[in-house]
């Protein structure tokens, strides 16, 4: 069952600015989907458009089945949960606990109290409750952003650029957090590294949809990174120069897991050349 | 800068309503701190005997003194209102005579020491709450709301700017020969308007995002217990006795 559905869908800024020209894309239910392109690319424009804050556009789009239009605005955000490059334009309450709240009391939800606590230790800041945001650490506020988010319960996260700005680590820890939940997925970002970690898939835009695929797939095409101006994730490289090296890479692989199975397994082949003899080690290390 | 005046003195963005975190006051329901301070302050604009005005000034410096309060912290905001206080009753004492004026200036000085103890003593949030409880217009609270928190954007740009033009090297401004330091601080000042009002526009975007419909509702609603009974009665009872002695003297 397809989440996301978008078709034909067109949209200039006021300037005449052609922003986003005949994007198709569909989500299915439960799936997690990465935005990726260079900065100018649509990326947030076609999130923004989604949730129903850019109008008036051609082409369809629709929500969880319902078709966004002029009327139909709320309706259509009632199903997502849209989270900001900026955590500090989309936190606006004294307290965490009050901001993560904002959504489930605005919408009129039940067990407002059991939602926030829930959300919060989704993101692993419970203890964060009682703080003032604007006393927490960047990385620390794109998580109550994420848990103001997810305490409406929405169907679809549309996610603008989550690991901007934020440390090595806290980006690490918010690729963990977005792995552990369980939920359809729009992630615009140009960090190929962390979309890897997270999403199936990935739809290249650039202004209109140049490419889609898996991760692994998009990793191996090497003219639409050129060409839409992105680096392959860290853990690729480094395989694909082992295997100008010399050693028997079967698999570029795009995340940590992958990479981890793909080194043993290139020590076991290795290994296994050796004890077969002097021919075949790999003549370029 | 904006925000400075709202408070009636210098102080960063973060730091607001950090005042409201030390006291006692700040426990009781906003809508008995308003009730009680409003109270006053609509019986001390009613006084014109000296003496009474001068009572109605000793209790604010009490309500002030028990608040818990920073005195520095209301020293500095009172001589933020201090010029408008000085220019009323300037104005008082030169047409209507000395006694006039003083009365003027302690009059006007009771009542924006109380309501910046108010204001000291509240979360900002809450206190605009507490209006909506009191049934002012959710369009007013929801107005005062999106100000408060667009003034405090607004701040944030402008220190970014500020921050950004010295550390350049741009030292001028600071005098009215200053041409070109004078048009750069015109260009910050557009600037500033410019970038806060995309992050305006981005922000009521993000309140549309999670539910906003032009109403603030707070997590949890609050009750008026007995503490805030006797707050209320407190002031009630001052107000009160002002005025009936102000009545004596008039009759």
């Amino acid at each position: 069952m397809k989440t996301v559905e978008v078709s034909g869908l067109s949209y200039s800024y006021e300037d005449g600015t052609v922003a986003l020209k005949d994007v198709s894309i569909s989500v299915e239910d439960g799936e997690k989907v990465a935005v990726v392109g260079p900065n100018g690319a649509g990326k947030s424009t076609l999130l923004h458009l989604l949730a129903g804050f850019r109008m008036p556009f051609t082409g369809t789009v629709a929500v969880a089945g319902v078709r966004l239009d002029e009327g139909t605005g709320d309706q259509v955000r009632r199903n997502i949960g849209l989270l900001f490059q900026d955590p500090d334009d989309q936190i606006f309450m004294p307290t965490v606990e009050e901001d993560v709240a904002f959504g489930p009391v605005n919408l009129g939800m039940d067990d407002v109290q059991g939602r926030v606590e829930r959300a919060l230790r989704s993101v692993g800041i419970e203890h964060l409750a009682k703080r003032r945001p604007h006393r927490l650490s960047y990385g620390m506020k794109k998580r109550v952003a994420i848990a103001g988010v997810l305490a409406m319960d929405p169907r679809v996260l549309l996610l603008d650029e989550p690991t901007s700005g934020l440390d090595p680590r806290s980006r690490a820890e918010l690729v963990t957090v977005l792995r552990g939940i369980k939920r359809t997925m729009v992630i615009a970002t140009h960090d190929l590294d962390a979309a890897a970690e997270v999403v199936d898939r990935a739809v290249v835009l650039n202004t209109s949809v140049a490419w889609q695929g898996s991760m692994a797939e998009l990793v191996s095409a090497k003219d639409v990174l050129e060409g839409a101006g992105l680096e392959p994730p860290q853990t690729a490289k480094l395989f694909r120069r082992m295997a100008g090296m010399g050693y028997d890479v079967q698999t570029v692989p795009v995340t940590m897991d992958q990479a981890a199975a793909e080194f043993a397994a290139v020590i076991e082949r290795e290994a296994g050349r050796r004890r077969d003899g002097p021919k075949g080690t790999g003549g370029g290390r | 800068m904006l925000v400075a005046h709202v408070r009636g003195h210098r102080i960063r963005a973060e730091e607001l309503d950090e005042y409201a975190r030390g006291s006692w006051l700040v426990r009781l329901d906003a809508r008995a701190k308003l009730v009680g301070v409003l109270v006053f302050v609509v019986a001390t604009a009613l006084l014109t005997e000296t003496r009474l005005v001068l009572a109605s000034l000793a209790l604010s410096v009490a309500f002030a003194a028990m608040s818990q309060v920073p005195p520095r912290h209301l020293a500095k905001a009172y001589l933020g209102a201090l010029p408008f206080i000085l220019v009323a009753s300037a104005s008082v004492f030169l047409f209507a005579g000395a006694e006039r004026g003083v009365d003027m200036w302690a009059r006007t000085s009771s009542c924006v020491l109380a309501l910046l103890v108010l204001a000291s003593g509240t979360e900002t949030f809450d206190l605009f709450s507490g209006l909506r409880r009191l049934h002012v217009p959710a369009i007013m609270t929801t107005l005062l709301m999106l100000t408060y928190k667009f003034v405090l954007v607004m701040a944030d740009e402008m220190a970014r700017m500020t921050v950004a033009r010295r550390a350049r090297g741009f030292g001028g401004g600071r005098s009215l020969l200053d041409r070109r330091g004078l048009r750069l601080l015109s260009y910050t000042a557009g600037m500033v308007f410019v970038r806060s009002s995309d992050r305006a526009d981005r922000t009521y975007e993000a309140l549309k995002a999670r539910g906003f419909d032009k109403e603030m509702r707070p997590m949890r609603a609050t009750r008026v217990g007995a503490l805030d009974g006797v707050f209320i009665a407190w002031f009630a009872t001052s107000s009160a006795l002002l005025l009936v002695m102000q009545l004596g003297v008039a009759g």
